[in-house]
């Protein structure tokens, strides 16, 4: 019986940033908030926090209605994408605070945040000053303060936004070595979608103040459920087509409707990502496409290749492969034949 | 352009607007100190009786004592009203917060004459207060006490100086970051504790600054007590003010100055301390 949002929604006069959403999050689950900027990240995560109160619906945890509660009631401890540290208390003073408000004895205080500083990689910097610390190290000490109170959920805004890519790249590990350490549920906001993929066990992608789509990273990346959803992750091919009699029939071209898909004729969005497209032929139930070679990219491990089908000279198909020297590729303006399975397609819904 | 005697011509230039404003004027009145007086001369030749006048007369060193005492009260009741009216404003939404704050800052706009003369129509026979404690039924004539004496220059030294101690502890609030508030909150503290363990350590050297404000600007009055002081209510600053006049002794009054400025100069210098102790 983890954290569960009913309807809830914020506006500001008449202004509604956040449409009514339904999200449950279970014990001990990595779930991650995606979206673009201004989508309503935060506006949720402030209001499980409590710093601010929904305009509608029911906020749950653990079966308590905490929708009325004040925040320094919650059983949640938010790391601030600032770190939010105070700045007059020592290392061992922050992380110690969410102890000494419960009214715990000077000693175990002091036990317990040497403890978790070990865990959080800090042990010798007790005594130190915020001004006194690195980005990362402010990280990992607004973190040591929000586990060190035993949460059932830590919400975290952007934490590693503020951090140079390898340190995020470390960062990233890190936490989720940690979360899964201490077993607690993370509600993690980020408008980073391979930070999003590497670390969640779901991720939640939003926008314009609306939940788009809730999955596992690989739903979200193999089945999007909206043009939104198929647009925002990495890189797509999408393509306008009609579902017909059984079939997907698209300018590019035609092909089986996937194992699974609706049958009934609608208009829908095709996306067909990079890497299941390959250079070659249409054995074994492979849909081909004629296609006249715009440019070949050699990026290190991967090469990319753009063309354009003959049929439908004004869209473009990407295709990205694993580089190999010793095969030659098609030169540009050549002609070559791709080929994808029909099975690895996504169908998306359109409008609605 | 980078060689020593570039950098020492404008470090002149730089140094001589302090030199020529603060320090050459603080230097005159203190080797004025040391001079004595003959008739309607001063002659200076580098004597402490000044001091010594000043520091063997009881009642010199006593109105001395009782002024520091009035300067600290003044500064306890500015800190004592200020810190909840700056903290009420702060607590405020933005729209009104300024609002509210240029109301209460609003008599530093004002002439300080006019404001002393409001005062003392307030505080006399027939003001404000008498009126309405006659009114009300508290007192059955108007009363006297409230002018004329050391209570009285409390009172209108007190309500001068008060947004001097108010400006500076809301800015201090203001420079709180809200999210250090809602961190706060968000670790378990209630309102109180919020109050007591972040809120008020992080206003601390506004809160300082505002009393040392009140506390300097009451050591160096001498208007106020002259207009409500009546006989009674005697002030080193009045004591001063009557050697450069009618007793025309302006070395004795420069020494007194002297040990006035230097007494205001370690106040600053430990306020200050205390202040940056603070890591903010
Ligand atoms: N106090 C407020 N008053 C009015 N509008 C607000 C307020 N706070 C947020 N908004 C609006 O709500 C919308 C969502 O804001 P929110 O902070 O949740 O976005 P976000 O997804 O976290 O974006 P970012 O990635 O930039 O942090 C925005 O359009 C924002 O302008
Ligand atoms: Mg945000």
């Amino acid at each position: 019986m983890g954290l569960s949002l009913k309807a809830v929604e914020k506006s500001y006069g008449a202004q509604r940033v956040l449409q009514p959403v339904d999200l449950e999050a279970a014990d001990g689950e990595f779930l991650t908030i995606l979206g673009p900027s201004g989508s309503g990240k935060t506006t949720i995560l402030r209001l499980v926090g409590g710093f601010t109160r929904p305009t509608g619906g029911h906020i749950r945890f653990g079966g308590t209605d905490l929708t009325d509660v004040p925040s320094h009631k919650r059983p949640f401890n938010t790391v601030f994408q600032d770190y939010a540290l105070f700045p007059h208390m020592s290392v061992a003073d922050n992380v110690g605070y969410g102890l000494m408000v419960r009214g715990m004895a000077k000693a175990a205080i002091r036990d317990k945040v040497v403890r978790t500083l070990e865990v959080v990689g800090l042990g010798g910097l007790l005594d130190r000053y915020p001004s006194q610390l690195s980005g990362g190290q402010k990280q990992r000490v607004a973190l040591a303060r929000a586990i060190v109170c035993e949460p059932k959920l830590i919400l975290l805004d952007e934490p590693l936004a503020a951090l140079d890519a390898e340190m995020r790249r470390h960062m990233q590990f890190f936490l989720k070595d940690l979360q899964r350490r201490i077993a607690t549920a993370f509600l993690f906001v980020t408008h980073d979608q391979e930070e999003a993929i590497t670390m969640s066990d779901r991720i939640v992608v939003m926008d314009k103040g609306r939940i788009e789509q809730v999955g596992a990273p690989g739903d979200i990346y193999y089945a999007p459920k909206t043009p939104f959803v198929a647009r925002f992750f990495g890189d797509n091919n999408l393509i306008e087509g009609n579902v017909r009699d059984g079939r997907v029939e698209t300018a590019v071209a035609n092909f089986a409707l996937p194992a699974g898909s609706r049958a009934e004729p609608r208009p829908v969005l095709v996306a067909v990502r990079p890497e299941k497209i390959s250079i070659g032929g249409a054995d074994g139930g492979r849909t081909a496409i004629a296609c006249k070679v715009e440019e070949t990219t050699f990026t290190g491990a991967l090469t990319q290749l753009k063309a354009r089908p003959l049929a439908a000279p004004q869209t473009t198909l990407l295709v990205k492969m694993t580089s190999d020297p010793g095969r030659p590729l098609p030169e540009r303006g050549a002609e070559t034949t791709l080929s994808f399975a029909p099975d690895t397609v996504a169908i998306v819904e359109v409008g609605s | 352009m980078n060689s020593l005697p570039a950098r020492l011509a404008v470090f002149a230039l730089v140094a001589a607007g302090p030199l020529l404003f603060v320090v050459a004027p603080i230097g005159s009145f203190l080797v004025m100190s040391f001079a004595r007086v003959e008739g309607h001369q001063i002659i200076n030749d580098m004597t402490l009786d000044n001091y010594v006048a000043f520091f063997g007369n009881w009642v010199y060193l006593k109105t001395f004592l009782l002024t520091l005492w009035l300067c600290a009260e003044v500064t306890l009741i500015g800190i004592v009203l200020g810190y909840p009216i700056a903290w009420f404003i702060w607590r405020r939404r933005a729209r009104t917060r300024y609002l509210l704050l240029l109301l209460f800052v609003l008599p530093l706009f004002m002439s300080y004459i006019v404001k002393i003369y409001t005062m003392r129509s307030i505080l006399g026979l027939n003001g404000f207060l008498n009126q309405i404690l006659v009114g009300s039924g508290i007192l059955s004539a108007p009363s006297l006490v409230f002018l004329y004496n050391q209570g009285s220059i409390l009172i209108t030294m007190a309500v001068i100086f008060l947004p001097f101690v108010i400006l500076p502890i809301f800015l201090s609030l203001e420079r709180i970051p809200r999210n250090l508030v809602q961190a706060s909150a968000d670790l378990g503290a209630g309102a109180g504790t919020t109050f007591r363990h972040v809120v008020l350590p992080l206003s601390l050297p506004g809160t300082i600054a505002g009393g040392l404000f009140a506390f300097v600007l009451a050591l160096g009055d001498f208007i106020t007590p002259q207009m409500v002081g009546g006989p009674s209510g005697f002030t080193i600053g009045r004591v001063i003010w009557s050697q450069f006049g009618l007793a025309y002794n302006w070395p004795f009054g420069a020494a007194m100055g002297a040990v006035l400025f230097l007494f205001a100069l370690a106040v600053i210098v430990v306020a200050g301390s205390i202040a940056s102790r603070q890591r903010v």
